[in-house]
């Protein structure tokens, strides 16, 4: 086990003006499993290759349990990495792929043969370890990678997308396999995908990156409730929060938010928080799993805003509902995921209620979200007490 | 029917061309076992009987062994580092970025297209200059260099194509660059690697203009030089030239027939992901 920080870290090629990581302050402790989340080109991968000493840094500095990496070479960092497209070495058999590394350090012939066939056991690979690559399968390839890596037994394990070659099926076992690994080796783990699913699923902690920059970290679901920007936002979570351009009016019992023709309060918001914002304007957000089509009776009117909607088109999903609605004045259409005994037809206004304290509202100019100086929220309570409510079932004739 | 049709002429086609290509090479195999008056007498005859002496007689009156071992020094040689040397040299071209890499790569690529007749007369300059004039170890020199181009080239676009993660897994497993390249390139690579070798063997086994300049002792001929011993000026020993063809050629038949699996795998290697 180890701690990687990572600080000021800065990655520029030659010849680029943009760097494609800029920036990047991180400390991944003892025993976590740290995903880097984010879409295609954000560093992520580049970010994870520096940690390895695949890349050189340009400016920053690397740390592994206090030692300075900057400098030291990839061999002697103590780290195995599993990659994307496995890197099996394709002339070699499973058992020689597993020792590979081994060898390389001159470890005794017994104690090779010992770690490799414990290894093969823990990953189910022992009747596999004669064959070679191309006679595997694509879930057995994706064992040898990790086992190659387990053998070493390093102090940080990195994770190049391991899944993205698999197909859902595999990926869902493949998945709960590494956690299971994890959970038994719990060795620091540093995690590099774009699928959030297994971000919010595998990583003890979750850092989400855009354009080379760190946009936010934290627990899986602390990140999901509570997004920093627009960007994670709208990056986590399927479907995405809607996000609804709104202007900011006083209202009688304080701060509102005018959605179309419509007024929606907003709790925990007073006029000094949104008085710098320019011409008034503000991105409302709120995620689709936060909006019904019934207020719970037992719940205080002010917990929820009404929002007369437009239904586009019923998405029924099997096991929930999504309901694509829309409004006068509203640019977009907003997405609310529903129960599966939803009932609605195309074309029909209904009353949208907003759990208002799981909204968010986003600085338009900077994306970043507006802190609250009022009430606190304590939607984490109450919102989790009630979601076996359903509140939004509607059934025919209701 | 129509497919009746185009097998049909599809497969005369294949007839005609394979009567074409083997033709001649089946011609002088059956005026290797005929004399020379026999052949005078009917070129196009089946030998009437087949004159097994006459290969022995090659090889040992005819000093072909002589030919034939001085060949297949050089071509052992010559294969050996060709394939050492281009093989490094791609090796480095297909996997480190740096400074003039493509630079290099075109000079060595664009040295294929020049014919030997062009290099000709400076190769034979340069090597009476650092006198290796009439020796097998200039004549090695000589075809290491025309070969080179051809071999880092090929080599080049197979290594390229492998996979980086390869070698930064072995990079993390702490490999050094040539342990990378010996334990990781050299086996990955050997069906290109089998390509270069059949096709440098077949070039240089047969290769005649240089060795006819820059060889003047009998005793370091290579065989086509001892081939072209029976053609005289005023009489053409046509049996014992096509002996000594067949003498020349079952070699690289039997390297052929090995090694051309290895050969096509080796070209076609990346074609489909």
């Amino acid at each position: 086990m180890a701690v990687v920080e990572l600080e000021h870290i800065t990655k520029t090629y030659p010849g680029m003006q943009t760097p494609a990581v800029d920036d990047v302050m991180l400390t991944i402790d003892h025993g976590e499993f740290m995903v880097l989340l984010g879409p295609s080109g954000c560093g992520k991968t580049t970010t994870l290759r520096m940690i390895a000493g695949l890349e050189s840094i340009s400016s920053g500095t690397l740390r592994i349990d206090g030692e300075v990496m900057n400098r030291v070479p990839a061999k002697d960092r103590d780290i195995a990495m599993v990659f994307q497209s496995y890197a099996l070495y394709p002339h070699m058999t499973v058992g020689k792929n597993l020792a590979f590394g081994l060898r390389r350090r001159r470890t005794p012939a017994p104690e090779i043969k010992r770690r490799v066939e414990a290894t093969a056991e823990m990953l189910g690979l022992s009747d596999l370890l004669d064959r070679k690559p191309f006679a595997l399968s694509g879930g057995q390839r994706q064992r040898v990678a990790l086992g190659r890596a387990i053998v070493r037994d390093p102090k940080v394990f990195l994770f190049d997308e391991p899944l993205s070659n698999l197909d859902a099926t595999l990926r869902v076992y493949t998945r709960n396999e590494l956690i299971k690994q994890y959970r038994r080796l719990g060795t620091t783990m540093i995690y590099v995908t774009h699928d959030q699913v297994e971000a919010m699923t595998m990583g003890t902690q979750v850092c989400v990156m855009n354009q080379g920059r760190v946009v936010q970290a934290g627990k899986p679901l602390e990140v999901y409730r509570d997004p920093a920007d627009t960007f994670v936002a709208s990056f986590i979570g399927n479907p995405p929060t809607n996000l609804i351009e709104a202007e900011v009016v006083a209202g009688e019992g304080g701060v509102e938010a005018r959605l179309g023709a419509t007024r929606i309060p907003i709790p925990g918001y007073t006029e000094s928080d949104l008085a710098q914002l320019p011409g008034r304007q503000v991105i409302f957000g709120i995620r689709p799993e936060d909006m019904y089509l019934a207020r719970p009776a037992s719940e205080v009117n002010s917990r929820y805003g009404a929002l007369p909607m437009e239904v586009i088109s019923v998405e029924p999903l099997g096991a929930e509902t999504l309901l694509v609605l829309g409004a006068p004045g509203i640019g977009k259409d907003v997405i609310a995921r529903l129960g599966r005994e939803t009932a609605a037809r195309v074309g029909e206004t209904l009353e949208v209620y907003l759990d208002l304290q799981a909204l968010h509202l986003f600085d338009p100019k900077t994306t970043r979200k507006l802190p609250r100086s009022g009430v606190s929220a304590r939607r984490d309570t109450v919102a989790g007490a009630r979601r076996s409510e359903r509140p939004d079932v509607r059934t025919e004739g209701t | 029917m129509r497919r009746v049709i185009v097998q049909s002429a599809l497969l005369s086609a294949l007839a005609a061309y394979t009567a074409f290509a083997a033709g001649p090479f089946l011609w002088i195999a059956i005026m290797s076992f005929r004399t020379t008056s026999e052949i005078s007498a009917d070129p196009y005859a089946l030998p009437d009987t087949f004159h097994w002496w006459k290969y022995p007689e090659a090889w040992f009156n005819s000093n072909y062994e002589t030919y034939f071992w001085n060949s297949t020094q050089v071509m052992v040689v010559s294969v050996v580092l060709l394939s050492i040397l281009g093989a490094m040299a791609a090796h480095c071209l297909a996997r480190y970025k740096f400074p003039g890499n493509r630079l290099v790569f075109f000079l060595i690529f664009s040295a294929i297209i020049l014919p030997p007749q062009i290099t000709i007369i400076g190769v034979f300059q340069l090597l009476v200059e650092y006198g290796l004039y009439n020796s097998l170890v200039g004549l090695t020199l000589v075809y290491i260099s025309m070969q080179l181009p051809l071999t880092v080239y090929i080599l080049e676009g197979f290594f390229a194509r492998l996979p980086q993660d390869l070698f930064d897994a072995a990079r993390l497993d702490g490999y050094s660059d040539f342990e990378i390249f010996w334990r990781i390139t050299l086996p990955i690579g050997l069906p290109a690697i089998a390509t270069t070798v059949i096709l440098n063997m077949i070039y240089i086994w047969n290769e005649f203009l240089f060795a006819v300049v820059l060889l003047s002792d009998d005793s370091k001929r290579t065989l086509p030089l001892g081939i072209q011993r029976f053609l005289g000026d005023h009489l053409e020993d046509t049996g014992m030239l096509a002996t000594g063809l067949m003498i020349a050629v079952i070699p690289i038949i039997v390297i052929y027939v090995f090694f051309s699996e290895k050969m096509i795998q080796g070209m076609t290697a990346g074609a489909v992901k």
